[in-house]
């Protein structure tokens, strides 16, 4: 296999004009930030019952997908697989930009965003928060300094070793993002550890679906030469790391089932929640799973770029309604702190709660993604992130074999 | 987070406490006892771990209807000021629950608030330490380091945080509230700490129900002390095991 | 000549109204409005109070929270006890939302303040203990509302309020 070529991306009118886009959605995002926390939560569609929205959804979407995102320069630097390796720059370019797109979203969701610095001053390290914040910021820096190890070559000797840490440390942070919820006694929907390895793998599939679309407009918009050995091998995992998350959401659904005590959660997510059941059923698992995995694999579908690029899609939109039937539909259904009982106050104790998001809450979360995109598209323009070609005979380990 | 030890119980002077409370307890009428919380700490005492504060609710003495230790608590803390928040964004650090039971038919009706659990799931989720328990049981938020994220409402098994949604004024000076911080019942902690009862305590005897009585748990002389002892008593969420400080008799 | 005299007298009116604002403002230096408080002395040396008193409140916050430690002296409550703007006075010079001694400095010092995000900004008058004492608490207490909220947006917009108070 010949060396790899990397190249910065071009600044032409379509690089200038994707950036002003993003830049416009940054700024709209940040204007609606501001608007929330100078009036208060107030004017979002959050309140007591519902205490994270649609901001924490786009957060941990982002979030999840970032350390999947690293997965296909793990492939192939942990795993050795040629293939992958001349993905890896923008693979870890990638997971960093998701990541600070999601961190951003979260910190300025919260009530007092000025205080943020406290989080960094005081730590209880009993909290899972707490230790996310250390997992999220050593996370970036571990892959800053991976990314480190692939573009120069003076430090070329570091490059498996970061490339080891950064997979393990991303196995632990997307633990620790799944215990946010794994770990809440609280709640009917949560309380469980099958949260920590089933967020692993919903970040398999989100991450590598991010990625696949990612390249495949920069090869596109670049002009660049993308092979179809790469999209086909990618694109393969893909459907399986979809079916794996379908499997572990299975296994949660048929254990909490099992147990008398969460049937009315399960019922409620399941048959009666209105919204969240034709999220869960419609969203998650038709059209953000079965349906891909049907375009993936399909001989009709399964090699056209065009298919691959909507499967991708239709599972980041999955991933969307799966983390809003967690999140949402999981704190909408009340507490049961007396069981067997009919329960009314005035602080919506047993009833179904209800929640739309207000505009500003969804500009905010937009913006994550168009940060997370931004810092793409420029870490491609001024750093050596892409290769000027993934044609087969210049990719594949394999070609002409 | 080391400026916020748990104080030094070596320092700390209990003789005589003990005596002093169980003395504390005289009959007024026949029928109407006056019991006197504790001697109330001096003001430069830290709080101690030899005391732990709880409430215990008689529900059959609670009626349905009856609001008197939801309106205390709100005046007592000045709740209620909000402007702009919606109903379901507005704070309530106590409220009512009417209980029928699905099967049996059973009614109850009986006040929910921050349970003052001794192993609390908020202390536990809350990055910063702002969700604490003090030495002697009670559950706080301190403001000052409360960044506002939610995770302790998220936590919480009894539903008993709030979050403030908008910039407030006019708020009492032993209660400090603000925009952007969670908050829930304190068990009236600046009352505590100068030797009187909560106000939802204390209304819900003026009012004549006197179906929560407040004191400390681990003073065997106290009347609470005795009633937990004596008759049969739960917390919600007895599964969860947190020994909460706020116990419910007749349920 | 007499137009030169006219011109004379109007300057020299001029310069004595402004006289005492200027001497008793030091000057040509703005300086903070500070509101007398009660009492003769507080509790350290005023330059102690000037450099420390953050150091003060930071520790007596910790202790009565985490501690219950509820002396008085260093306590923020009992800071406003003297600080507060008393009713009267208040009303006298007409400029309520100014009369705050915290907010007065610290907004002409430009250092953000964040207390009175949460604490209330006077002790509590006799009026709100006791509602039905006076037919004049119902409009005390509405006035308080507006006094309040003023400050707390005094306190938010802190830098477009600085050149208010340099102007005083």
């Amino acid at each position: 296999m010949k060396n790899t070529k990397f190249m910065e991306i071009g600044s032409g009118k379509g690089f200038y004009g994707l950036l002003a886009l993003l830049g416009v959605a940054i700024l709209a995002g940040l204007s609606a930030f501001f608007y929330m926390e100078h009036t208060g939560h107030w004017v979002t569609g959050m309140d007591n019952q519902i205490v994270w929205g649609a901001p924490h959804v786009f957060a941990i979407f982002l979030i999840v997908a970032a350390s999947g995102a690293l997965n296909v320069a793990s492939i192939g630097t942990v795993f050795g697989k040629k293939i992958y390796q001349p993905l890896a720059r923008m693979s870890a370019l990638l997971a960093v930009a998701l990541l600070i797109g999601g961190l951003t979203v979260l910190v300025l969701d919260l009530g007092r965003p000025d205080r943020l610095i406290v989080a960094m001053t005081y730590y209880n390290f009993k909290s899972i928060f707490a230790w996310n914040i250390i997992l999220y910021n050593g996370f970036l820096a571990l892959v800053a300094v991976y990314i480190w190890t692939m573009l120069d070559p003076t430090v070329k000797k570091f490059y498996k070793l970061a490339g080891f840490a950064a997979f393990v440390w991303r196995l632990i942070l997307t633990t620790g993002t799944g215990s946010i919820f794994g770990w809440l006694v609280a709640r009917q929907a949560y309380d469980a550890a099958i949260f920590a390895p089933m967020f692993i793998v919903m970040s398999f599939s989100f991450g590598l679906a991010v990625f696949m679309l990612v390249m495949m407009a920069t090869y596109s918009w670049t002009d660049r030469p993308l092979g179809d050995a790469v999209v086909r091998r990618l694109k393969n995992l893909l459907g399986v790391f979809v079916a794996g998350v379908l499997f572990f959401v299975m296994v949660y659904h048929l254990t909490n089932l099992y147990a008398t005590e969460h049937h009315g959660v399960q019922a409620f997510i399941l048959r009666d929640g209105g919204v969240f059941t034709q999220a869960f059923w419609i969203g998650q698992v038709l059209l953000g799973s079965l349906l891909p995995l049907a375009l993936l694999y399909h001989p009709a579908t399964g090699n056209s770029r065009f298919w691959i690029g909507i499967a991708s899609a239709l599972i980041i939109l999955g991933g969307f309604a799966q983390l809003t039937v967690i999140l949402i539909g999981g704190q909408a259904y009340p507490l049961v702190l007396f069981p067997g009982y009919e329960v009314s106050s005035s602080f919506a104790d047993g009833v179904i709660n209800s929640y739309s998001p207000s505009l500003p809450e969804l500009v905010l979360g937009f913006s994550g993604i168009a940060i997370a995109m931004a810092m793409m598209v420029v870490g491609m323009r001024v750093l050596r992130m892409a290769p000027a070609s993934l044609a087969d005979e210049v990719a594949d380990p394999h070609h002409g074999k | 987070m080391s400026d916020h030890k748990q104080p030094d119980l070596a320092r700390r002077e209990f003789l005589g406490r003990g005596a002093a409370a169980a003395a504390a307890g005289v009959v007024l009428a026949p029928g109407v006892m006056l019991y006197g919380v504790a001697q109330a700490k001096p003001a430069d005492e830290p709080v101690s771990s030899k005391v732990r504060w709880g409430m215990l609710v008689d529900t059959s003495k609670c009626s349905n209807g009856c609001n008197a230790c939801v309106d205390a608590c709100n005046k007592e803390h000045g709740l209620g000021n909000e402007t702009h928040s919606r109903d379901t964004q507005r704070t309530q650090y106590i409220r009512k629950v009417e209980l029928r039971h699905k099967f049996t038919g059973a009614t109850h009706s009986l006040p929910v608030m921050c349970q003052h659990c001794e192993t609390p799931p908020c202390v536990d989720v809350c990055p910063t330490g702002a969700s604490f328990k003090r030495a002697d049981g009670i559950v706080l938020v301190d403001r000052h380091i409360c960044i506002g994220c939610r995770y302790c409402m998220m936590a919480c098994p009894y539903k008993a945080r709030s979050f403030v949604h908008e910039a407030l004024t006019d708020q009492r000076p032993h209660t400090p509230r603000g925009k952007g911080c969670v908050e829930s019942c304190t068990m009236c902690v600046h009352r505590v700490d100068e030797g009187r009862q909560p106000a939802c305590v204390e209304a819900c005897a003026a009012d004549g129900s006197h179906a929560i009585i407040f004191g400390d748990l681990n003073d065997p002389s106290s009347e609470i002390a005795q009633r937990v002892k004596t008759y049969a008593s739960s917390e919600i969420r007895a599964d969860l095991g947190l020994n909460t400080g706020v116990r419910y008799q007749g349920l | 000549m007499k137009r030169l005299l006219q011109l004379l007298s109007m300057a020299v009116l001029a310069l004595t109204l402004s006289a005492p604002a200027l001497a008793g403002e030091g000057g040509r230096t703005p300086l903070p409005s500070i509101p007398a408080a009660k009492g003769d002395q507080c509790v350290e040396d005023t330059a102690v109070m000037r450099r420390d008193h953050m150091k003060f409140l930071k520790h007596h916050r910790d202790a009565t929270m985490h501690q219950g430690i509820r002396t008085e002296k260093y306590s923020l409550k009992a800071c406003l006890e003297c600080h507060a703007p008393v009713e009267g006075a208040t009303a006298a010079n007409g400029k309520t939302e100014e009369g705050h001694f915290c907010v007065n400095c610290h907004v002409y010092a430009g250092v953000t303040l964040d207390c009175f995000e949460c604490h209330a900004t006077k002790p509590e008058t006799t009026a709100q203990f006791h509602p039905l004492v006076s037919p004049a608490s119902a409009a005390l207490k509405a006035t308080e509302r507006t006094d309040s909220t003023v400050l707390l947006n005094r306190l938010v917009g802190v830098s477009e309020n600085k050149a208010g108070v340099a102007h005083e």
